[in-house]
């Protein structure tokens, strides 16, 4: 998926988070590696190391020379009789410390006499160092001493620490540059890390910011059934989501009251003159018929068969206007609905005070009222909210008809709604007919005007409530009244 | 072991033909170089140089070499064209110098084609020492035919305590373990002594390095000329 420019700028922002101390960081590198090798390979530690050897070298030649005097002396004082010479050199060979063995050799090297000490050298710490005293007599002292093996041992490592140490000295600044080399790649590596994880973090804020910003075009384009998922995080962007979703949700709603109000004036205005014209004939029609009426019974003898006629038709004439009379009522009831004044009360007590004054509902059927709430408080315009619940427990009653109506009236609130349910256990009201049902002039039953749905969701809107219409649990429909609490603004 | 020497003479060699390549183009007139202190013949149809090197052993480098630590000579001679172009042949040698503080004298290894694996030779002192160092005597170079026309140049490069691989490898120890003693299996590894021992590059070569050139030849006839 192609990143957003938001996604572009934070993954940026993070680039340069990362990159700056990163600069810093490799600056500080450097430094520090330079100032390590500066004292891990200090040139006159390298010089002392690289000297070292030089000084066993003295060592050794000190040695040397000891024992080469030490040779020297016991051949000064070889005794003149050779039956001596075994002793004296066994005694010489006590006497001097780390001489392991000696042999006074002729001029033709054959030994005229020796000793060798017979202390151990099971471990090889001991290395033989040989000196020769040459006599004037042309014969040899040849002395072998022992020598430390451990200063070999001290040598060979000296010497390798001093070529190990004297090589990275001729390589400091190619070790430096590799140390830095390899500290940028390690910091290079954390940061890459670091941003990926914060890109990945911020895509997720930024992919909802961006679906806000697709919702809000959708939105201008018209769409009010554009929704965004606010997720389950508690954020800001969340926060910011769920108002969305409930702007667009009162846009929706207010449009949709709007559209259905100047419908309801439209009809309005067609009832008016409706009832206008109907009316205007039928005054003169009836006052012609009375009339005549009049007139006929008034002139004796006239013809039974006639007269007969005239009592049928004048019934029916009767009946027919009466019909048109109650229609021409209620389309001017329902064109001249008066504007809603509000005054403060209670949902629950109004209700209540509207079944004590109305015994006609109780006696045409059971009611029963439960208030699930303590206080709702409302503003109503107690006479048209009168006329809502009229009509509404009028079309239940006529849903249970033949039998007794069972009307069931619930009044409960919500966080900032008042709500009044109103339930029959007539047959229902189908779902495909719902969406019509508050529509003027739209009527199953055969008598009916259309016109009482109507009136009430108009009423109801003017109190800045809502009502819909479903499926009362147990069978029947329920009518379902939200008005806004008092004090609170309506939707 | 033998093998890694051997790879290790090969780097040499190889580094000393590019050394030689470069030598011959700014061979007109090298810093340090000497004027024709190398000859070159031809016996039995093959090309012997030798040289004069004593220039790059002066007597004050007895007292370093004799300090008891190992020295490297590296002695390559190539045989380039005149006027610089890719050398018709290569020649490596590598002088390994270790003063014996305890014997008081010098242990020398010589590996070249002929001793790959190493010949040991004592020396007993620096006036052993240096006229050993200091003259390459008929350096077999190649056979004289391959040479054609054209005039050559015999380059030689002598190079004290070059930085070679083994260098590098003991140095990358050293980085990458720093704790440990030299030599020893002690210690822990470093992380970043590991990066940056695998990233250590040897960089511009140290100060020592000494050039000679011969006269400009023609062999013709199998002779030279």
């Amino acid at each position: 998926m192609r990143p957003s420019r938001f996604e572009l700028k934070i993954a940026l922002a993070l680039v340069l988070a990362v990159v700056v101390p990163l600069l810093a960081a490799l600056w500080l590198a450097a430094r520090l590696a330079e100032e390590n090798l500066a004292f891990g390979l200090n040139p006159r530690v390298i010089d002392s190391l690289e000297s070292t050897p030089a000084l066993f070298g003295d060592l050794f030649h000190a040695r040397k020379e000891l024992y080469a005097e030490q040779a020297r002396a016991i051949a000064a004082g070889l005794p003149a009789d050779r039956s001596l010479a075994a002793r004296y050199l066994e005694g010489a060979l006590r006497r001097t410390p780390r001489l392991r063995r000696i042999a006074w050799l002729d001029a033709s090297a054959a030994p005229i006499a020796e000793a060798e000490a017979d202390w151990p050298n099971p471990e090889g710490e001991w290395r033989e160092a040989p000196a020769r005293a040459t006599l004037p007599s042309g014969e040899i002292l040849e002395a072998v001493f022992a020598i430390e093996a451990r200063f070999f041992a001290d040598l060979d490592e000296v010497r390798e620490i001093a070529e190990t140490y004297q090589s990275a000295g001729l390589l400091r600044a190619d070790i430096q540059r590799s140390y830095v080399r390899a500290f940028g790649l390690v910091l290079v590596a954390f940061a890459l890390l670091a941003g990926t994880a914060g890109t990945l973090l911020a895509r997720r804020t930024t992919r909802r910011v961006s679906d806000l910003v697709r919702a809000v075009r959708e939105l201008a384009r018209g769409n009010l059934t554009v929704r965004v998922d606010p997720g389950t995080a508690g954020d800001e962007v969340a926060g910011l989501a769920r108002a969305f979703n409930e702007m667009v949700r009162e846009v929706r709603e207010g449009r949709d009251r709007i559209v259905y109000l100047e419908k309801i004036s439209g009809w309005q205005e067609v009832a008016r003159r409706l009832a206008h014209e109907i009316k205007n004939p039928l005054t003169p029609i009836q006052l012609a018929f009375q009339q005549l009426e009049a007139r006929f019974r008034a002139s004796p003898g006239g013809d039974p068969e006639l007269a007969r006629l005239f009592a049928e038709t004048g019934e029916i004439v009767r009946e027919e206007i009466g019909t048109l009379q109650r229609l021409v009522e209620e389309f001017s009831g329902f064109a001249k609905l008066p504007e809603v004044r509000p005054e403060p009360s209670d949902l629950g007590l109004f209700v209540e005070e509207f079944l004590r004054t109305s015994p006609q509902v109780a006696e045409a059927a059971d009611v029963e009222v439960v208030r699930a709430s303590g206080e709702c408080p409302v503003a109503l315009d107690r006479a048209l909210m009168r006329r809502v619940l009229a009509n509404l427990l009028r079309n239940a009653e006529e849903a249970a008809r033949p039998g007794r109506a069972r009307i069931h009236l619930g009044v409960s609130r919500t966080q900032d709604r008042a709500v009044l349910a109103v339930g029959d256990e007539g047959p229902g009201i189908e779902r495909d007919v719902r969406p019509r049902v508050f529509d003027p002039y739209f009527t199953t039953r055969r008598d009916g005007t259309g016109l009482g749905l109507a009136i009430v969701k108009k009423i109801v809107l003017q109190h800045g409530g809502e009502i819909e219409v479903g499926d009362r649990p147990g069978g029947g429909a329920l009518f379902t009244l939200a008005f806004p609490l008092a004090g609170r603004p309506p939707r | 072991m033998p093998s890694l020497r051997r790879a290790a003479l090969l780097v040499l060699v190889i580094a000393a033909g590019v050394a030689a390549v470069l030598a011959a183009r700014v061979a007109t007139a090298p810093q340090r170089a000497s004027d024709a202190p190398g000859a070159v013949a031809v016996r039995q149809g093959r090309l012997l140089a030798t040289f004069d090197l004593s220039e790059a052993f002066p007597p004050d480098l007895q007292r370093q070499l004799a300090n008891g630590l190992t020295h490297v000579v590296a002695l390559h001679v190539s045989l380039v064209p005149e006027k610089g172009d890719a050398p018709a042949a290569i020649y490596g040698r590598t002088i390994e110098i270790l003063y014996d503080v305890w014997k008081e004298a010098f242990q020398v290894t010589v590996k070249d084609p002929e001793h790959p694996s190493g010949r040991q030779l004592s020396l007993a002192g620096w006036k052993e020492l240096r006229p050993f160092l200091a003259e390459a005597r008929e350096v077999d170079l190649a056979p004289a035919s391959i040479l054609g026309g054209g005039t050559w140049v015999a380059v030689a490069r002598v190079e004290l305590d070059p930085v070679s691989e083994e260098l590098l490898d003991r140095t990358r120890e050293l980085i990458a373990n720093p704790r440990a003693a030299p030599g020893t299996d002690g210690g822990s590894p470093s992380v970043l002594g590991a990066m940056a021992s695998y990233l250590l590059r040897a960089g511009q070569p140290v100060p020592g390095v000494h050039f000679f050139r011969s006269r400009p030849f023609t062999v013709e006839g199998g002779t030279v000329r």
